[in-house]
């Protein structure tokens, strides 16, 4: 285990003397503060509107937590689909074009310390960004009363959705040389996750069928939703842990299958 | 310190390496000769744990690499053809990560480190960006990282290749300096080569691999008593399978 740290502590120095995680960083700290802003702004308009046409039942049920934070939340995690696939592209397909696979290799290292060294650095990275998010949500403490709870598992669901794409964007990276096919796998198996319940709700799969349910299940947008509600239920827990698991294990049979050829 | 019995290597129906087999004893540097596309650097990944050989298996410094493949990697020293380098690193900081990396102990990794530098010619260049440096100090670092955790076997692939020939002077030179460095300090070395003066200028045994099969496996001193010339043997046991004869098989 002491490699693992040791693959991550490289991967991430290396994370940041390259151009990458500064343009990713900037882009992500820029949407961040826009994104918050235009919230504030429509949760304003919002009130006023409601306080003119003397709706007090409606404005009594307007919070921060439900109609601002957690709207803000759900664009970060978008933002992520588009910026998390940056970071990781470079995790495996680089260490192909370097030749340095082959030190890796044939060091006393496991594929797992590898792997696990890899996802750990691309995790750090995007505690880092969270971070960022959960910035602007805290400065709405100091002028209003946001409920923390929902506050917190709202910023757990980012972090954990952010891993998700970690491990996903891993896996792609280990299959190619390029990282430019890299970024690309990357987005396109996420995309397709942001739309699975989409595309269960087209209802080709016979509505509430069971191959419906299990589609919804896989989008990580349904589990992240209970989150954004304050709802840190071991269900969606799990299925983080599992869909991370997954693609770690398949990271690793790709990283390993250099040595079946 | 290394054993090879019957190493075979087949991707699908293409044959890389037939069964060969040899041995290298403590303080041998062996050179490893071929032409190109013989299969000399798949022997060598499969030594090096890189690739498993499809058929037969070896040891390293007393480790199989199917049974023990950590130890026996942990006594490996390494530099592909290509050397593996990250080229945002710095010199110095490259050569501690592959410390770490091999089981270097902390409390000596520091000195471990500066030591490879310093026979490597490279302790001028320790700050400097890997990417920035020409390629002999590439090839130097490649180097260094090799012999960082001293291991007992060194296995290198075309290591002077592309240098000018003072570079190739100096690490001819290292080289030699390795294998006859006194007492635990000695490597035992593989080296990979087709420039025949290199071999004649630092090996003292010769292994020839020609289309996966080894054709020659003598003391350099045998090979060139009576006047014979290195090159002229190569050219016989590389055109001897165009045709293929009964001889390249027995």
């Amino acid at each position: 285990m002491r490699h693992v740290t040791t693959v991550a502590w490289r991967e991430l120095r290396s994370l940041f003397v390259s151009p990458v995680a500064y343009v990713v960083l900037s882009l992500f700290a820029v949407l961040a503060g826009l994104f918050f802003i235009l919230g504030v702004a429509a949760f304003n308009a919002w009130v006023l509107q409601l306080q003119q046409f003397q709706a007090f039942g409606e404005l009594e049920k307007l919070n921060l937590s439900d109609h601002l934070v957690s709207n803000y939340y759900d664009s970060m995690g978008v933002v992520l689909l588009f910026l998390v696939p940056g970071i990781t592209m470079g995790l495996f397909a680089a260490e192909k074009t370097n030749g340095t696979q082959e030190l890796l290799l044939t060091s006393p290292l496991t594929i797992w310390d590898v792997v696990l060294g890899k996802f750990l650095a691309g995790a750090a990275f995007v505690a880092i960004l969270v971070g960022l998010v959960g910035l602007f949500p805290g400065l709405l403490f100091a002028y209003g009363d946001p409920e923390l709870g929902k506050t917190l598992s709202g910023l757990l669901g980012l972090l954990l959705v952010g891993w998700t794409y970690v491990a996903i964007g891993a896996f792609a990276s280990s299959v190619t040389r390029s990282q430019v096919v890299s970024f690309l796998i990357t987005f396109v198996l996420l995309l397709c996750l942001l739309l699975l319940p989409a595309i269960s709700d087209l209802g080709v799969t016979g509505g509430g069928s069971q191959l419906g349910s299990a589609l919804r299940w896989l989008s990580t947008g349904e589990h992240y939703q209970q989150m954004l509600k304050g709802l840190v239920d071991t269900a969606d827990l799990t299925y983080f842990v599992a869909i991370i698991g997954s693609f770690l294990l398949l990271t690793k049979a790709s990283v390993e299958s250099v040595r079946w050829r | 310190m290394i054993e090879a019995s019957h190493l075979s290597k087949r991707y699908g129906d293409v044959v890389a390496v037939d069964d060969v087999s040899f041995t290298v004893e403590r303080g041998e540097v062996v050179g490893f000769l071929g032409p190109n596309g013989a299969g000399k650097t798949t022997t060598m990944r499969m030594l090096t744990g890189f690739l498993p050989p499809t058929d037969g298996s070896a040891k390293i410094a007393g480790h199989d690499i199917f049974a023990e493949p950590l130890q026996a990697r942990r006594a490996v020293g390494y530099l592909p053809e290509a050397p593996p380098l990250y080229p945002e690193m710095t010199v110095f900081s490259y050569v501690d990560y592959v410390a770490r990396i091999k089981d270097v102990p902390r409390r000596e990794r520091k000195q471990k480190v500066e030591q490879a530098l310093e026979r490597c010619g490279l302790a001028d260049v320790a700050r400097r960006v890997i990417g920035t440096l020409s390629k002999g100090y590439r090839q130097r670092t490649g180097l260094a990282q090799a012999i960082v955790h001293e291991p007992p076997v060194l296995i290198l692939d075309e290591p002077t290749v592309g240098l000018d020939p003072i570079q190739i002077g100096e690490i001819r030179h290292l080289i030699a300096d390795l294998a006859s460095g006194g007492g635990d300090a000695r490597h035992t070395v593989i080296l990979s080569t087709h420039i025949l003066p290199e071999v004649e200028a630092i090996c003292r045994r010769v292994v020839m691999i020609n289309q996966g099969r080894k054709t020659v496996d003598a003391p350099l001193s045998e090979l060139t008593a009576g006047g014979h010339r290195l090159d002229e043997l190569f050219a016989r046991e590389t055109a001897r399978d165009t045709a293929p004869s009964e001889e390249a098989s027995a």
